[in-house]
């Protein structure tokens, strides 16, 4: 990674929830930076954390029964967790824009699609023209790839399909060229085929376009096909953070090594992880993963999750991975950190 | 959350097992009825010979228990009450987790907490108040009487209420409180006889309705929901005023005649939420276990369109309870009957000199109604499925 | 391999949703969910049926356990035929086969307890009492892995992999020896999908179920599948051992499908979208081979020999010009020409290289011969005599995918495939036949 500043950089951010149940902790503690023109995956099971997450750099979460507790986040060199609503609203679908799950809940069904995606520019550009708006709106639908465009935005959202009305949502997030787009699990209810069409059109706008990516989702496979750092997270807290490559070559956490085991197809034999996800309100103390880790040791149940440890290079394993440096591999877990071997792992990983 | 343990599908206890179950023996008979069941049929039962014998025996010559002639009225507000009892406190009190779940999402609504203990104490006095109160009798030397403590002058004479008649007596020397306890019962008949029969004939209408829709049977669907859209837009008020003119006021008559003109509501709301829930898995599930459309009806269409059919039941009573009082009021109702309405209209030409007459009568009425409607509300909030997702936001 | 008798055999099962129209309910289309598909299920086996969404996978389960009923075929279920069962067959028949389903929430009423839940296929085949259905049940739920006392919770109480756990204890109960899965942990986190992968397999093993297992998830096919159908359209288009689907696949659609899963090598990115477009309506499903307005692999007519991506690319713009029509006023906009005045040649020629852009055709095919039809059908096309370049472009362009159904034929590689690819009219075999003939 060059070292320029990074465009957003997350620390130690802390959500909780607010429920009859308790207070939920739903991210716990969040660090990391997404840099000019890269993609970065957050990817989770559910509970994980990864959606609010992702949902409090630009707290679009519920406030209440969510609450941004600690931490900041730093978009282009400005705090964003104090702004109010009003600054905060400027800074949502210009330059910071979200593309969500189900393309079916974000379009209105009573207005055509152009007139939804020109909101968005009325909205950000004062005094801009009919003309205008409609040549850009075409323009945007040309580019994420829908043919006929403009014919096309004068049609309602129900005469698209799927994947169509989700090229239709990319090109409302991308209308006012934004610097960061957040997409949570954008392509996760598409058929495979239609997935594979937009995790290659999102390639291809992210050239265009110039941005950083947060790539919010369950599906490792998917990251690997597309981000280039990735942050594992597991009941709120950072699992693992590195550079793709090195994660799929060399998990690191047990939890990032099970996760990887238990999915299935690879031809080698699926394993299980035993035991259940934590519930969200009374997560284990601890490392949040040690009930599930058959390398636990009895210090791994008490104390609060361990610091991120820089994973490989001796000299670097002795002190916690400083904060905000993630172009580096590092990995919560007391084996990469003081008075361990790391070898245990290994050792552990032949004997099954 | 449940554990979760090591699996042996295998594993054999001393128990009975599924793979011991032998097919041929079974399906000798898939008509088993629970025991609340039985006890429901008796108890019906038990009113119907009692009736009979009250009916064709006694003949109205004395009456049937101690000092009680049950009149028309009251057999079926037994009837309503044992259906009240069997499928509305049974389940509760065999539910526990249900009844906290939906008790701990009510008790949020203080003022319908409020309006639910007073329902049940006008409940009370409705039922046990008749029975050890003499009926209000009409009195001459006692007319118009002021209530304790209050002085008023009326036709010239001036009175101040005496510990007899705590609320004051009507121009017939009627004590007002009598009347108004007596008018709870009446009040209790009304809605909730009505509302049993408006329920019962709403579900079974609307069940049929999607169960016809599911069987194919679209002509019937049709012919139902069609004559449900008639009934919605009759001028059922008007029907109600040339059937009583017609036939006599007699309460009972009233009542059912709220009752059979009052339940498209529920209907609607019956079939839809049976047609909404017919496209579950769990029903298919069912299905392809082999359940039968009735089976299918009976476990589980009707069962999750409850809701909605307690939610229509709390709107309906405050409607039946003002509409028995407005007849009553219109002087549509029996002189034997002590309405509220009744009492209300006779205070009418007094109101100058004893508003007592109207006023306590018209309190009751207005929360009684109010505290109906309330409950019904935060009945509404505690059982709407909407705002039953757990806490915790997009996590 | 020496054959047992299949459990499950389905043959030619086809199932048509009419669309209606008026009071009258007049018949105005019909979808084609299921469009005659032939396989089999054989005791102990795993067979999957994967494809998209709408490729009529899960219709075909439930035509299958007749909870819809046929319009055409056969289903025999150990040797008799279900869609001649009487009520009372029909009743026992459900006792043998049993069912999950996708989404755990909705899988079991909200107002019944676990147990009750599990219970209820013995209630229906009158199992009693209450009492010794319960036993049944709490013994079931401790060993796919609960507690006996989760039967006495509500399912709302219990996580989406418990939940299908349960789902698993009642399809179990009436001792089965078929279960269709459709798309059983399609819902489920990774880590839970293992967990309820893991049990369905020891269930198999204990209780030597079959299990028609329905899917749009590939790899999960992969780990639980002996064999696998691959649907589009309604249609069957190859059926194999599941390793030889998926190290040999022979239809295109198959090869398609596996190439757009991502991958979990980094180092072996760029994923293959070449498969563009959408599933097509199966109200109005496209003559010939279903694929061939998708295929990328489509035939070209034998005096045609272009580069398979322009080749891809004319057929598109025909497919397009055929179901929707060009819409020409569009371009007229996009060139900037008023809607009613004559268009110059070069605003033409602007306007047929904008049709090209647009389906990716070239600016010049390397075929003269073929240029010059193209050329003076986009001529006819953008000047609005549209049905007069279609026709010019069929007389050229038409692949013969489009007018003959291929049909599952031999391969060559041992298994099925409806590909005319396979094009030996010779070995184009019997549906059934081939069906013996697939492992």
């Amino acid at each position: 990674m060059s070292g320029t500043e990074p465009l957003l950089s997350v620390e130690s951010l802390t959500t909780h929830f607010h429920t009859e149940e308790g207070t939920v902790r739903a991210v716990d503690g969040v660090d990391f930076d997404v840099y000019r023109g890269e993609t970065v995956a957050i990817v989770g099971e559910s509970g994980s954390g990864k959606t609010v997450t992702s949902e409090s750099v630009t707290k679009i979460i519920d406030i209440p029964p969510g609450e941004i507790v600690d931490g900041s986040v730093t978009f282009d060199g400005r705090e964003l967790t104090g702004l109010s609503d009003e600054e905060l609203q400027e800074i949502r679908g210009d330059r910071i824009s979200h593309v969500f799950q189900n393309p079916q809940n974000g379009l209105n069904p009573v207005y055509r699609v152009g007139r939804q995606i020109g909101e968005v520019l009325r909205i950000h550009e004062d005094g801009i023209s009919d003309a205008e708006v409609r040549r850009r709106v075409v323009d945007l639908l040309d580019r994420t790839g829908i043919p006929e465009a403009s014919s096309r935005v004068d049609d309602y959202p129900h005469e698209f399909s799927g994947g169509m009305k989700q090229r239709v949502l990319i090109a409302m997030a991308l209308a006012r060229d934004p610097d960061l787009l957040i997409a949570d699990e954008p392509t996760t209810a598409l058929d495979v085929t239609i997935q594979a069409q937009i995790l290659r059109l999102l390639e291809e706008l992210q050239a265009d376009f110039d941005m950083s990516v947060i790539f919010v989702t369950h599906d490792l496979a998917v990251v690997s096909e597309i981000a280039d750092r990735v942050v594992v997270m597991y009941a709120g807290k950072v699992m693992e953070r590195g550079r793709v490559e090195e994660v799929f070559e060399a998990p690191a956490h047990p939890y990032t090594r099970s996760l990887i085991a238990c999915l299935p197809g690879r031809g080698s034999a699926m394993r299980r992880i035993e035991g259940s996800l934590p519930e969200a309100t009374d997560p284990p103390e601890g490392c949040r993963f040690h009930p599930r880790c058959e390398y636990a040791t009895d210090g791994c149940a008490s104390g609060d999750q361990p610091p991120l440890y820089h994973v490989g290079g001796d000299g670097n394993r002795q002190s916690p991975a400083p904060v905000g440096g993630d172009a580096d591999h590092t990995a919560a877990c007391v084996y990469y950190g003081p008075a361990h071997d790391v070898s245990t792992l290994e050792d552990g990983g032949d004997r099954q | 959350m449940a554990t979760q343990r090591e699996t042996d599908v295998t594993a054999r206890t001393d128990r009975e097992t599924f793979e011991e179950v032998d097919w041929d023996t079974q399906e000798v008979s898939t008509f088993n009825v629970s025991r609340t069941a039985v006890a429901e049929l008796l108890a019906y039962g038990a009113i119907v010979v009692l009736f009979a014998y009250d009916y064709a025996v006694i003949r109205n010559e004395h009456p049937l228990i101690a000092n009680w002639d049950v009149l028309s009225v009251e057999w079926l507000f037994v009837a309503t009450l044992v259906a009240v009892f069997f499928h509305g406190v049974v389940p509760l009190y065999r539910n526990p987790r249900m009844r906290e779940f939906y008790w701990s999402r009510f008790v949020k609504n203080r003022v319908a907490v409020a309006a639910l203990v007073y329902l049940l104490v006008v409940f009370v006095i409705g039922i046990v108040g008749p029975a050890v109160m003499s009926p209000p009798e009409t009195r001459f030397t006692n007319r118009i009487v002021p209530p304790v403590g209050i002085t008023a002058t009326v036709g010239g004479v001036v009175k101040t209420g005496t510990w007899q008649f705590p609320l004051g007596t009507t121009a017939e020397g009627k004590g007002v409180l009598k009347l108004i306890v007596y008018g709870m019962r009446v009040s209790m008949e009304v809605g909730l006889i009505g509302t049993v029969f408006t329920v019962l004939i709403g579900s079974v209408v609307g069940s049929l309705a999607a169960l016809a829709t599911a069987l194919d049977i679209g002509w019937l669907d049709e012919v139902l929901m069609r004559y449900v859209d008639v009934q919605s837009v009759f001028p059922t008020f008007m029907l109600l005023l040339l059937l009583t003119y017609l036939f006599g006021s007699e309460l009972w008559m009233i009542i059912l005649l709220f009752g059979f003109f009052s339940w498209e509501g529920i209907a609607r709301t019956v079939r839809g939420e049976a047609l909404q829930r017919s496209s579950e898995a769990y029903v298919t599930a069912a299905r392809a276990s082999g359940a039968s459309m009735l089976y299918i009806v009976q476990r589980h269409l009707i069962p999750n369109s409850a809701n909605s059919i307690v939610i229509g039941a709390t709107v309906a009573i405050p409607g039946f309870i003002l509409g028995e009082a407005s007849l009553a009021f219109l002087g549509f109702s029996d002189p034997t009957t002590f309405s509220w309405g009744r009492t209300i209209s006779a205070g009418q030409s007094n109101l100058a000199t004893a508003w007592w007459i109207s006023t306590f009568p018209g309190i009751f009425l207005f929360f009684t109604v109010l505290s109906f409607y309330y409950v019904g509300e935060a009945m509404r909030d505690a059982m709407d499925p909407r705002q039953q997702i757990e806490g915790g936001g997009g996590l | 391999m020496s054959r047992t008798e299949p459990l499950l055999e389905v043959r030619n099962l086809t199932k048509h949703f009419p669309i209606t129209e008026g009071i009258f309910n007049r018949e105005v289309g019909r979808v084609r969910a299921v469009d005659g598909i032939s396989f089999t299920v054989d005791p102990g086996e795993t067979v999957g049926l994967v494809g998209e969404s709408g490729c009529g996978k899960s219709t075909a389960a439930e035509t299958i356990l007749r909870l819809e009923e046929p319009t055409d075929g056969e289903v025999l279920f150990d040797g008799q035929d279900l869609t001649a069962f009487d009520d009372t067959e029909l009743k026992a028949f459900r006792r043998e086969a049993q069912m999950i389903f996708q989404n755990p929430d909705s899988s079991f009423d909200p107002r019944m307890t676990v147990g009750e839940s599990i219970a209820e296929p013995l209630r229906i085949h009158g199992v009693g009492p209450r009492e010794r259905r319960q036993t049944i049940a709490r013994d079931l739920l401790e060993r796919v892995g609960l507690a006996a006392d989760d039967a006495d919770r509500y399912p709302h109480e219990l996580s989406g992999g418990q939940k299908q756990r349960v789902a698993l204890a009642r399809a179990l109960v009436v001792n089965p020896r078929l279960i269709v899965a459709d798309e059983p942990v399609s819902a489920l986190d990774v880590s839970v999908q293992a967990d309820v992968i893991t049990l369905l397999r020891e269930v198999q093993a204990a209780f030597d179920l079959s299990i028609l297992f329905i899917s749009h998830d590939m790899s999960v096919v992969r780990e639980v599948c002996d064999r696998v159908a691959v649907m589009y359209l309604g249609e069957i288009v190859e059926l194999a051992d599941t390793e030889t689907l998926f190290e040999e696949p022979q239809h295109p659609y198959t090869r398609a499908l596996l190439r757009s899963i991502p991958t979990l090598d980094p180092g072996e990115r760029g994923i293959d979208a070449s498969l563009t477009g959408e599933v097509p309506n199966p109200s109005n499903p496209p003559a010939g081979c279903n694929f061939h307005t998708r295929c990328p692999e489509v035939i070209q007519p034998a005096e045609l020999d272009l580069d398979q991506s322009t080749y891809r690319g004319i057929v598109d713009l025909r497919v397009t010009a055929r179901r929707h029509g060009i819409d020409v006023e569009s371009l007229r906009d996009l060139v900037g020409v008023d809607p009613d005045a004559s268009l110059t040649d070069e605003q033409a020629a602007e306007m047929r290289a904008a049709l090209r852009a647009e389906h990716d055709v070239p600016e010049t095919v390397d075929d003269p011969e073929a240029e010059s039809v193209l050329s003076s059908a986009l001529d006819e096309i953008v000047r609005g005599e549209t049905a007069a370049g279609v026709e010019r472009l069929a007389e050229t362009f038409a692949s013969p995918c489009e007018s003959t159904d291929p049909g599952l034929r031999d391969t060559g590689v041992g298994h099925p495939a409806a590909c005319l690819q396979f094009d030996d009219a010779e070995t184009a075999v019997d549906r059934e036949e081939s069906e013996l003939t697939a492992d």
